[in-house]
């Protein structure tokens, strides 16, 4: 009975304390849905530095890595509106986890208040060293014409090389034999050995290999080049305008913040993106910041539904129809 | 060969300056008190630490990092041979000879051979980077899917010579483990399997959670049982250091481990996994009398050690040299890498010489460090064990719990050791080994991922696996094992193979 | 994993190895229990193995090992079952349960436990499980608890920064502006350590003998 009376004395303290205006007063948690080191981790920790200088004070990192990244997502998604914990959505748990997780607890484009988008990683269509397609035309019509002989490789369903990967096939209408890996590590592994044929990945997995021509890029899918890759053509130029993709990571929070919290949040994360040390280092991973468009809660909740609709039917298709 | 000297002369010049000694030797001694936490390894370790490597410039962070890691990997050792508790699958070896070292009241004897063994083993493999990294890295290229799949059978095949008991029991162990391997969502159909709807079981079962519960819970749980075990632990704590007999005795072992271990360790598939089980088997296999095996001897500590740390160091060549990380922890260095701008690669060697060589000095600075710290640690950990058990225990407990939360911030780890430390006693009290299953669950994944990938490959053709040569070798040698460990217990009285324990 | 049947009777009748035979029926059940929980998936064709093959092939082997075990139990004389204790596993185990629903909000069917932090979690744990043991001594472990979870905040929270919750959440909302956080941690741990040397040093004087009996040696051997 005491017990029941603190905590109702503590609650209400704790709604007066919310009310004042004077948020953040205490450290705030980012969760980033996979663990420690990752390529999502890592514009999280990029991001959080100035986010922390902006709000006075310290944005922590927890890691909760697990199914994809749901297990993150739905903890944070179930936790107090209060603007003490955010975080880090990506691609596949704001696009891709609807088609994939059936008993998902959250919904995408319902359950959380947008803040902005943090960066994108541009998607790279890679082959293997020995592929004789010259350009992304050619890769197109040897893959269009090798069927099921062809082996693409992917990091495993529900990861990015695997969503964007079956988009890919979907658009140019190809039916590879699917190969499935435990991380992009292993999968460019053997397309460096040779073993797979193609696979589309991250900027950042691939370009060290580009770079060290033990594979071949074929396109990157964006509208511009990017300057870590600069001989690489886009896929509008290299004539296949219709994929364009981004692994994209954004700052979510619970749904139901108090309207000047959700403020300062979107207010800091705008000057973290903007931040010159943070961009520098967003693009030497070849990632990209977002352009005044794509800033800010409203692009966000856009992007977030227009990429739900996108990948549902993609990847239903794809999950149902594996290989033969 | 002059371009090694003076390669590694540009990397001494950078890993020697003070800031970045300091460094090392602040990696190495935070990463062995870390890692020795019950049942945090190296990933735990490096995961939780990685954050305050941030703040520095890059390479001074890097070669804190590698401080870490190699820390941990010892700190892991440490606490395998002390409590019994493998903080990763390398160490489960170490604590089966190690720990029963411990117990005789040779934890000294243990933790220095273990120390030295690793040190040897470290400037060896540190050699062998600098001076073949970039030619072993084609090698590596040749295993394809099929020879990963031959070598985790072989792997399998190692586990059954490593429990001392009973062969069928052993077998049943490996079984239930690469069965325990298969819980959670299906890498190729995206499935879940036997998750029971757990949301916690999605991922399947972390191997800290299952070493933890296994060996920290259940060994806790068996010696409240036997009140006789423990104390005889803990009222003869003999030489602190290994004589000169022992090491003489544990020389061969050493030589032998570190050659296995860095063989393993430059595979990208993960290779280095298998190197103390490797070096285990061919030590009691070489052995006079190999009843020894298991009971406290002293080249099973030396020899899976020491391939342990020739295996860590040479898992940086295909990291280095092809920028692709071979496994957990090289994948997280990875991610430390490009937090600090550099995208490891084959770029690396050519653009930023001084980082690249100056990290490959600084390996050997970080094993240099590990002696000089862990020696005279050696006496503080076995004092440890002289704390009465009525307070061991819950400590240990405390520390499990706090560790296992630490990795994923997920309450259900800490329940799953607990259901792991009871699954794990009631095995021992049936006469089981936990050792055999946690192999087992450590290959069980890698091998089902190969056999699944290489049948794909091959468009379904199981001959794949004996028409490449390197596969059918060890195909064939995984056979050979096999029916060495079988044959001499059939000839036995048949009794004895299904009772000795 | 069959509760322990009555080795002792049984070791003279047509059982000859009751452990052999008790885990061999262990094994044959955890092997069907396999069968059945990976029964809805598919096995697929050796061009593309399905989900199920592994878990059916693995749980027929365990089962194939389970028989031949408890076949051994009949045919074959062997060891007899060993006894069990329950304290140790129920109190153990009762430990990391508590620590794991109190270290941070836990939902719990329909109803949620508060988090109340590594401050409380910690001599939960270190408290409850020190009773797995006859030789309990409740002063001890209070000592214990105080002096590990001090050290313990000030390593994980302060020292290493890991987001570990230290303080019950409804604390750490209640007094969000008033004290820094890192403040409020150390002052806590001090305390923690304070209560705890002072427990040990009245300990010390009651009991004249130590808790912990320090070694006296030397590196030289």
């Amino acid at each position: 009975m005491k017990k029941a009376f603190a905590f109702g004395f503590l609650a209400a303290m704790t709604a007066f304390a919310a009310r004042a205006d004077s948020y953040p007063q205490r450290p705030i948690t980012m969760v980033v849905p996979f663990a420690a080191g990752g390529p999502t981790d890592v514009i999280a920790r990029i991001v959080a530095e100035p986010m922390s200088k902006v709000l006075g004070q310290q944005v922590v990192i927890e890691n909760v890595a697990g199914a994809g990244g749901t297990t993150g997502i739905t903890r944070a998604s179930q936790s107090a509106p209060d603007g003490y914990t955010i975080m880090m959505g990506h691609m596949g748990t704001h696009g891709a986890a609807p088609a994939l997780f059936k008993g998902l607890k959250y919904d995408p484009a319902k359950s959380f208040d947008p803040i902005g988008l943090a960066a994108g990683t541009p998607i790279v269509i890679v082959a293997k060293k020995t592929m004789a397609a010259t350009d992304l035309k050619g890769l197109v019509e040897a893959l269009k014409s090798g069927g099921s002989s062809i082996n693409q490789a992917h990091a495993g369903v529900g990861s990015v090389s695997h969503s964007t990967g079956v988009l890919f096939d979907s658009i140019i209408g190809a039916k590879p034999t699917l190969v499935v890996y435990r991380g992009t590590g292993p999968a460019l592994n053997d397309l460096v050995a040779g073993q797979v044929d193609f696979m589309t990945d991250q900027i950042v997995n691939v370009a060290p290999q580009i770079a060290g021509n033990t594979i071949k890029a074929y396109a990157i899918a964006t509208p511009e080049r990017s300057p870590s890759l600069p001989n690489v053509p886009t896929t509008k130029e290299a004539g296949l305008p219709d994929y364009q993709v981004s692994a994209w990571n954004a700052v979510f929070a619970p749904k139901g913040l108090p309207e000047d919290v959700r403020k300062k949040l979107v207010d800091a994360l705008d000057a973290a993106v903007k931040d010159p040390n943070a961009t520098k280092r967003i693009l030497e991973l070849g990632g990209t910041v977002p352009k005044t468009e794509e800033a800010g809660p409203v692009a966000l909740q856009k992007l977030v539904e227009s990429e739900v609709a996108r990948w549902t039917p993609v990847l239903r298709s794809a999950v149902e129809g594996s290989n033969p | 060969m002059p371009d090694l000297v003076s390669n590694l002369g540009l990397g001494f010049s950078v890993a020697l300056s003070l800031q970045n000694v300091a460094l090392c030797f602040l990696g190495c001694l935070v990463g062995t008190l870390i890692g020795v936490l019950p049942g945090v390894g190296p990933i735990a370790t490096i995961a939780m630490l990685l954050p305050i490597t941030f703040g520095l410039d890059p390479v001074g962070a890097l070669i804190m990092l590698a401080g870490i890691y190699y820390g941990a990997q010892y700190g892991g050792s440490t606490t395998a041979i002390l409590v019994n508790i493998p903080g990763e699958a390398t160490s489960v070896v170490t604590a089966l000879d190690g720990h029963q070292m411990a117990r005789q009241g040779k934890a000294g004897i243990a933790l220095g051979t273990a120390a030295i063994a690793s040190f040897f083993a470290g400037t060896v493999a540190t050699l062998l980077i600098a001076a073949l990294g970039a030619p072993l890295t084609q090698l590596a290229l040749i295993f394809g899917p099929a020879e990963y799949f031959a070598l985790m059978v072989m792997g399998l095949a190692f586990a059954i010579v490593l429990a001392h008991g009973s062969v069928l029991k052993a077998v049943a162990m490996i079984l239930l483990g690469v069965l325990l391997a298969v819980v959670g969502t299906d890498l190729e159909t995206g499935q879940e399997r036997m998750t029971f709807g757990f949301s916690f079981l999605t991922d399947g079962v972390d191997f800290s959670v299952l070493a933890m519960g296994l060996f920290g819970v259940a060994e806790i749980l068996r010696n409240l049982d036997s009140t006789e075990t423990r104390d005889v632990m803990r009222e003869r704590i003999g030489r602190l250091l290994p004589s000169f007999a022992d090491l003489k005795q544990a020389t061969p072992a050493t030589l032998r481990g570190t050659a296995i271990g860095a063989t393993l360790g430059i595979l990208p598939g993960n290779g280095a996994v298998l190197g103390p089980f490797a070096a285990y088997t061919i030590e009691k296999k070489l052995a006079k009398d190999p009843s020894r095996f298991g009971r406290g001897a002293i080249e099973g500590v030396a020899g899976p050690e020491s391939a342990n740390n020739a295996g860590a160091q040479t898992a940086f060549i295909p990291l280095l040299t092809l920028g692709i990380p071979p496994n957990a922890v090289m994948a997280l260095m990875v991610g430390a890498m490009t937090i600090h701008g550099i995208i490891p690669g084959p770029g690396v060697m050519t653009k930023s010489p001084e980082l690249f060589w100056g990290m490959i000095a600084s390996m050997w600075v970080g094993n240099l460090m590990l002696l000089v710290i862990n020696l005279p640690l050696v006496g503080v950990w076995v004092r440890l064990l002289k704390v009465p058990y009525r307070l061991m225990f819950p400590a240990i407990l405390m520390f499990c719990s706090i560790g296992i939360y630490s990795i994923n911030s997920l309450p259900t780890d800490v329940i799953m050791i607990g259901f792991f430390g009871f699954m794990g006693y009631l095995l021992i009290k049936f006469g089981f080994e936990p050792a055999p299953l946690l192999l087992g669950f450590v290959l069980g994944k890698l091998m089902e991922e190969y056999l699944r990938r290489s049948l794909t490959l091959s468009r379904g053709d199981p001959m794949v696996f004996l028409e490449r040569p390197v596969s059918a070798v060890l195909f064939i040698i995984a056979f050979a094992i096999v029916a060495a460990a079988l044959l001499p217990s059939l000839r036995k009285s048949r009794d004895e193979v299904f009772t000795e324990a | 994993m069959d509760g322990p049947l009555d080795g002792a009777q049984r070791r003279r009748g047509v059982v000859r190895a009751p452990q052999s035979l008790v885990a061999g029926i262990g094994l044959i059940l955890l092997g069907l229990f396999g069968i059945w929980a990976s029964s809805d998936l598919e096995y697929g064709s050796l061009r593309a193995i399905g989900p199920g093959l592994m878990p059916f092939w693995l749980s027929l082997g365990v089962i194939a090992c389970g028989i031949a075990l408890a076949v051994a139990g009949f045919t074959h004389d062997g060891a007899p079952l060993q006894s069990f204790t329950l304290r140790g596993p129920v109190v153990v185990i009762l430990a990391i349960l508590l620590f794991a629903i109190t270290i941070r909000p836990f939902p719990f069917g329909g109803i949620t436990t508060p988090g109340l932090g590594l401050i409380v979690a910690g001599p939960l744990a270190v408290i409850v499980g020190g009773y797995a043991t006859h030789e309990a001594r409740f002063l001890d472990l209070v000592t214990l608890a105080l002096l590990l979870t001090a050290g313990c905040m000030i390593l994980f929270g302060d020292l290493l920064n890991l987001p570990i919750p230290i303080f019950p959440n409804a604390v750490v909302q209640a007094l969000t502006g008033t004290i820094p956080a890192r403040t409020m941690l150390r002052i806590a741990a001090g305390a923690l350590a304070l209560f705890g040397l002072l427990l040990m040093l009245l300990q010390r004087r009651s009991h004249k003998r130590g808790t912990v009996d320090v070694a006296r040696h030397s590196l030289t051997t």
